[in-house]
């Protein structure tokens, strides 16, 4: 094959994984309207999601379809390794919008096991661009030192990191006023910290204590008192 | 009256169906999730519940990489969003990014108005406020809030696509091995997704063009 051939070819391909998409979503759409022919008008009227979704940027954990909702039901937030950082404006504008605008009455840090976020934190490399982000990883491990250098096995290891990294994210959810001043108001949101394996594409409930956490977490970051004015 | 179901319990349900359902259809779709992931795609989108992008793209687990969050803005100084688009352009090797806009944002509306969302909102949905500004004109024209908002939803697509070309990753990746940018508006009331070209107007085919 020539060189301009060889272009023409990718360019070809480019097209139809292009295409495939707008194929599939007609597809879809059509369908959804044969089961329920409103079901679009409905969901322009506005959205009124109980969940708000944490999850990692891995392509193989689509929120809705592992959990079985439909559009409209959940709203969803997801970055490299499901990671809650305090000066995060991306991070806590979702928090924000879903609790005081929202006011959704479940929020979901979900992670999962294999998690390449979480592998990349722990190779001892410089990541470039990534550094900062997933330095929060590493001090997640840090935070747990004596636990997980007691793990002899490699993977048991990891394993037990991506455990402790939804537990410390759903801290760092529980650290914010707008959860805080929600949860004395009217008793939700209410934290989860699950972990998704691929083994069994079954959802682990790592069964994170939301009120003791809560009321732990308060002794030190208490924001309960709304501002002045 | 009907019974209340736990919410939770109610995803929970969920998931088991969907990993029966899964299992029964291909037998060894986890043990194959299990060895990696390959996308082809990286969609940033809008946190809003509405658009599940694999479902309403009718794709399948480990078809895309996601980002979502709040009117699927891409600040030029987001280090939150910047990590993924390192990790899918970089390491994954995405041959696409997608930013996908929608009709009915909420935050395309809010950025109609000057209200006080909060600090945190007030920041982040400065830019998308920024570009009703300098739109003004156009946008007083349109005869409803629904159509400015939807043109308000394009034109931060469009930006978003501006800076993401700015980035490092994305950069090398369109010059060496022709990585192309779209950017998409979904209709939420029709269900269906359309393609934006290079000016921000619609377009029914064609790729983005790679400079």
């Amino acid at each position: 094959m020539t060189g301009k051939e060889e272009i023409k070819e990718v360019r070809k391909y480019l097209q139809q994984s292009h295409d495939r998409i707008f194929e599939n979503n007609k597809k879809w759409a059509e369908e959804m309207r044969k089961k329920k022919p409103e079901f679009f008008t409905d969901l322009s009227a506005g959205q009124a999601p109980e969940y708000l979704w944490i999850g990692c940027s891995d392509s193989r954990i689509p929120a809705e379809a592992i959990t079985g909702l439909e559009p409209g039901e959940m709203f969803i937030h997801r970055n490299i390794a499901n990671l809650v950082n305090n000066i995060d404006l991306n991070v806590m504008s979702v928090v924000n919008y879903a609790v005081r605008h929202l006011k959704v009455k479940h929020i979901v840090v979900c992670g999962h096991y294999g998690c390449g976020g979480v592998k990349a934190a722990m190779t001892p490399k410089d990541m470039g661009l990534l550094n900062p982000w997933l330095r929060n990883i590493r001090d997640v491990y840090r935070l747990h030192q004596d636990e997980l250098d007691a793990i002899t096995e490699e993977e048991a290891k990891y394993d037990r990191l991506v455990e402790l990294n939804v537990y410390e994210q759903c801290r760092n959810i529980i650290k914010t006023a707008a959860v805080q001043q929600c949860w004395a108001k009217n008793e939700f949101p209410v934290v989860h910290g699950w972990v998704f394996g691929f083994s069994d594409g079954l959802l682990k409930d790592l069964k994170f204590d939301h009120e003791g956490q809560l009321k732990e977490i308060q002794k030190i970051y208490n924001l309960t008192q709304e501002q002045d004015g | 009256m009907p019974t209340y179901i736990d919410p939770i319990d109610h995803i929970l349900a969920g998931n088991r169906t969907y990993q029966q359902h899964t299992t029964q259809c291909d037998p060894d779709a986890f043990t194959n999730l299990a060895q990696g992931q390959a996308p082809d795609i990286l969609w940033i989108g809008c946190a809003d519940s509405r658009i599940p992008e694999t479902t309403v793209c009718h794709c399948k687990p480990g078809d895309i990489f996601v980002h979502r969050n709040i009117a699927n803005t891409v600040h030029a100084d987001d280090l939150n969003a910047a990590s993924v688009v390192e990790y899918a352009v970089t390491h994954l090797k995405v041959k696409k990014v997608v930013v996908c806009g929608h009709t009915k944002c909420g935050g395309a509306n809010a950025a109609l108005g000057d209200a006080d969302l909060g600090q945190t909102l007030n920041t982040w949905l400065h830019p998308v406020r920024e570009l009703r500004r300098r739109h003004k004109i156009e946008l007083d024209k349109l005869p409803s809030d629904d159509a400015r908002s939807a043109r308000v939803a394009e034109l931060n697509v469009q930006q978003s696509i501006e800076v993401l070309k700015q980035h490092p990753a994305v950069k090398r990746a369109v010059s060496e091995r022709r990585l192309t940018l779209h950017g998409l508006i979904y209709d939420i009331g029709a269900g269906q997704l359309k393609i934006l070209d290079d000016s921000g107007s619609k377009k029914t085919t064609g790729l983005w063009s790679p400079n």
